[in-house]
């Protein structure tokens, strides 16, 4: 019940993160043109935009790359797609939408050729996609060779795919990228629960009936066509980081697939567009690899600082974890070694308390003393009022525990963890409480 | 380096005349092949560990971000101590393994963190670091050596122009100083631009300058004039100087440690069990990765040097089970494709197919009009011959080869459709039932098989003479009942029981 509430709480609270970033985001625009006078010049807003629509679909379709361990398939994938842009140009020449359709046949094609090597062959999956990647590159590579060596001007430019070139995106482009990308998101909006189950238990949704096959064939295809959609602004290179590091990021702050599709696409969003805005900043900063920078600056961000699952976060439960942990054993070995000579409160000494426990036994003194359970007299330790109170709450939980370890199977109690810092009278019913304090009586009469 | 190339070039000389020797060394196709099999001996036994450790794609990130170490030692050489660049300095090499190691250390420590798979911390990492890499070369470095283009996309068919002169006779050096005859002095403005006034007008101030004083090597020296005797010189391309180096280092290493190799690739916790330390021979690994790396990316670019890291010992995998022919076949795989590579460029495949007949064949089939002379990338052309063979090893392994595989089980397909059919009439052969079961034309119903499958395995076994057709109904010859019982037995003897009937 209470885990239950507890992961609506985190749920609700990513939910209110990811409006407030959003409303952020529609914000910045008039704020940094009003404020800060920021004149965005037609063509920065156009690449920005494009950046920003890409970073969306390419942050959503990454979410699956990542979660299916796929991650380097991007990689792959994007250098394949050059020997297409190659023929396409010399069977269409230089128009975008069939240079696209090109990359995305020859990378599909690609990503068959590692299909069928890990089928028939014993190579691993990683060798299977540097096979890919390095033949087709170097297809792309000697076709481009070619093509420079033909008289014809118009090849000009065409070895920026390898690299991307985001400063002569047009608007003509980025109405094919938005459309074709719409359609994308379409695709996964009508195929979520599908994509959802394959990603998670391919086997379970192969065992309800699913065609696990075909839609496997069909979110890959929906990968290709975002990679595809990419190379022109990111470039062959770097597009794999694109594709992932929004996914990675958004992984961090959540457990659910929604928010961390929506986030992605939020992330993908903010570093496609400031990545695109910095670089427009300062001529000799390419587009690219600064979306790429800005993207992998989100991920040490999530990385560190997101809540449940970041290094910062984690370090410091561990660190109170320690903490509580030190002072609750300090104050039980106190405890039991006053009991023995003597009462509760008679005074333990020093080095007794240090030899049993020596770095653990510093810390939870100085917990102790901080919330006044212990004082600290000439001769050694003294538990006080409270500390009594509490080390008594303490030992009797403790050997309700022991009596929990003897008896369980015995009393029919149900199934715990055994969690000695949980007070045990929250996890059991009243009855099974009574039943085992009945037994922790017997046993002391026994002694 | 100088020192060895000049010992190596003595050494040559044993053999051949100097003329002989540049003639040599002067021909681009010997150079590109001569530099592209050293790359493809080290790639290729690298190569093999990085394919049985799981860790090819490794390799594709340091050949990536060894770029960033390039340009960092660069940036550093050129601007703070002063140096001038110069791509082939140990320096660059130095920080291009540097580069190399902290790819494998950022994401091991991605990875670590538990929050970030193996494979995405490795695509997390090496963009990143290619990005600063490409920012940095886009914004510091005016340097037509060092461009983007030039790392990705290296041209071996130059290596022949980028050499060593080294002189052996007649060597005089040359330094002219402002007061040598043959000095060239200028007149220079100091204050033109400053002031804006033309070096006519009143005011201008003027400094004489040397413009062709400073030290000239023997070669230079000659080629400008200052000389009269021809010095005799040997030139020798730096890119087999350098690659020379790496193949000795990789094989020295591959030898020495190959017992430590084999035990830490195959089973790492044993190896750990038993006192080695397999996290420093991994580094190692990764360091002489990232400098064949370095070392190869002026010949091939950084891209394409993958390739011979990951394509030859994937044929190799395919071909062998043993380790030692592993690191044997994998390099040759890499030197023959690198050797047929030069000619496809060319428009030769393996020296005897012409491409540009495949392209007149394009252009006819499909009314393009493409030209006919292919002349391409040469270090691409390598790495499309070693993909070529590549899948001849894929398709023509003996053990593993897609054709060996099928008609292997096409074989056990056929034995087991025979043994099927043996058993059947084996089996009512003397009840009552075995004249409608046996039934030459419906005997194929019984197996649910198409009338002409039946009748091919039928032909078959009366071929081999171990079924007899009797009035139209099929019985076992004498033959034919012998190998339903050594059958039999065998099949009893795999499960471990003993023969009841």
């Amino acid at each position: 019940m209470a885990r239950a509430q507890a992961v609506t709480a985190v749920d609700r609270r990513v939910w209110l993160m990811i409006g407030a970033i959003v409303v952020a985001g529609l914000l910045i625009i008039p704020i940094s043109q009003q404020v800060l006078g920021l004149r965005l010049t037609y063509t920065v807003r156009v690449v920005a935009l494009g950046g920003s629509i890409l970073g969306v679909i390419s942050g959503v379709l990454g979410c699956f790359a990542v979660l299916r361990g796929e991650s380097l398939v991007g990689d792959a994938l994007s250098h394949a797609a050059l020997p297409g842009v190659a023929v396409a140009f010399l069977l269409a020449g230089r128009e975008l939408s069939w240079l696209l359709i090109g990359a995305g046949i020859a990378s599909w094609l690609g990503l068959r050729m590692v299909a069928a090597i890990l089928q028939t062959t014993r190579i691993k999956q990683d060798a299977a996609l540097g096979i890919a990647l390095a033949s087709w590159f170097a297809a792309g590579i000697a076709l481009l060779a070619y093509i420079q060596s033909l008289p014809d001007a118009s090849q000009a430019g065409l070895d920026h795919f390898i690299f991307g070139q985001a400063a002569a995106i047009i608007e003509r482009d980025v109405r094919l990228v938005s459309g074709v990308g719409l359609a994308v998101l379409l695709a996964v909006a009508l195929f979520w629960k599908e994509f959802k189950l394959v990603t998670f238990d391919a086997e379970f949704a192969g065992a309800n009936g699913f065609r696990t096959g075909m839609i496997n064939t069909v979110l890959s295809t929906l990968i290709v066509v975002t990679i595809v959609l990419g190379l022109q602004l990111a470039g062959v290179i770097l597009m794999v980081g694109m594709l992932i590091a929004p996914g990675i990021a958004a992984r961090q702050w959540t457990q659910s697939l929604d928010q961390m599709v929506i986030l992605a696409a939020i992330f993908g969003a903010f570093a496609g567009g400031v990545g695109a805005v910095i670089s427009a900043l300062d001529n000799d900063i390419p587009t690219g690899p600064m979306i790429i920078v800005v993207a992998f600056a989100l991920v040490l961000l999530s990385i560190t600082l997101a809540p449940g699952r970041g290094l910062v976060w984690s370090r410091l439960s561990q660190r109170a974890n320690r903490r509580r942990f030190a002072a609750q054993n300090t104050l039980r070995d106190l405890y039991r070694y006053a009991l023995r000579h003597g009462d509760a409160d008679s005074l333990v000494p020093d080095d007794f308390i240090r030899g049993v426990a020596d770095r653990s036994a510093e810390l939870g003194l100085r917990q102790l003393r901080a919330q006044g359970h212990v004082a600290l007299s000439k001769k050694g330790w003294r538990l006080t009022e409270s500390g009594i109170k509490r080390a008594r709450r303490i030992d009797h939980n403790d050997q309700l525990w022991d009596m929990y370890r003897l008896h369980a199977h015995a009393l029919d109690l149900p199934v715990l963890q055994e969690d000695r810092q949980a007070p045990v009278a929250s996890l059991l019913p009243a009855a099974a409480i009574a039943r085992l304090e009945r037994k922790l009586r017997e046993a002391e009469g026994g002694a | 380096m100088i020192l060895l190339e000049r010992g190596l070039i003595e050494f040559l000389l044993s053999f051949l005349t100097r003329e002989e020797l540049n003639a040599f060394l002067r021909s681009p196709q010997n150079t590109a092949a001569l530099v592209g099999g050293l790359i493809a001996v080290c790639g290729g036994m690298l190569g093999v560990y990085l394919l049985l450790r799981g860790m090819s794609l490794t390799s594709d990130a340091i050949s990536h971000t060894v770029l960033l170490g390039i340009v960092v030692a660069f940036l550093l050489m050129t601007e703070t101590f002063g140096l001038e660049g110069d791509t082939s300095s140990p320096w660059l090499i130095l920080g291009a393994s540097l580069a190399g190691v902290a790819t494998v250390v950022l994401t091991e420590m991605l990875y670590r963190s538990g929050l970030v798979k193996q494979d995405a911390a490795l695509g997390l990492a090496f963009p990143l670091l290619f990005a600063i890499a490409v920012i940095l070369v886009s914004r510091f470095v005016d340097d037509v050596h060092l461009d983007e283009d030039a790392v990705l996309v290296g041209e071996i068919g130059l290596a022949w122009a980028n050499t060593n002169s080294h002189c052996f006779d007649n060597c005089d050096s040359v330094t002219i100083t402002p007061d040598h005859p043959a000095a060239k002095q200028t007149r220079q403005c100091v204050n033109c631009r400053e002031l804006g006034i033309s070096p006519r007008d009143e005011g201008a101030e003027f400094r004489l300058t040397c413009s062709n004083c400073g030290y000239y090597t023997p070669a230079q020296a000659f080629s400008a004039g200052l000389l009269e005797r021809e010095p005799l010189l040997v030139f020798f391309p730096k890119s087999i100087t350098v690659m020379l180096v790496m193949t000795v280092l990789t094989t020295t290493f591959v030898l020495i440690f190959f017992k430590e190799l084999k035990l830490t690739t195959f089973d790492a916790g044993l190896a750990q069990a038993l006192g080695f330390r397999p996290g420093w021979l991994n580094y190692t690994l990764m360091v002489l990765v990232s400098l064949v790396a370095v070392g190869a990316f002026d010949a091939v670019g950084s891209i394409l040097v993958i390739a011979f890291f990951i394509v030859p010992p994937a044929a190799a995998y395919l071909l062998t089970d043993r380790l030692s022919l592993m690191l044997l076949i994998s390099p040759l795989i890499g030197a023959a494709g690198t050797f047929f590579g030069y000619d496809l460029a060319r428009g030769q495949l393996f020296g005897v197919i012409p491409v540009s007949a495949g392209i007149a064949a394009l252009n006819r089939l499909f009314g393009l009009e493409l030209i006919e002379q292919w002349d391409s990338s040469i270090s691409a052309s390598m790495v499309l011959m070693i993909f070529i063979l590549f899948v001849l090893a894929w398709v023509l392994s003996p053990r593993y080869g897609l054709l060996s595989t099928q008609i292997r089980l096409a074989n056990r397909r056929r034995r087991f459709a025979d043994q099927v059919v043996l058993a059947h009439i084996h089996n009512h052969q003397h009840t009552a039932l075995h004249k409608t079961e046996c039934r030459l034309d419906t005997l194929h119903k019984h197996f649910r098989w198409r009338p002409a499958r039946m009748r091919r395995v039928m032909a078959r076994l009366r071929a081999l003479g171990y079924v007899r057709v009797v009035a139209g109904i099929a019985e076992l010859t004498e033959r034919g009942d012998r190998q339903v019982h050594a059958f039999r037995q065998t099949m009893l003897e795999a499960r471990n029981m003993p023969d009841l009937a």
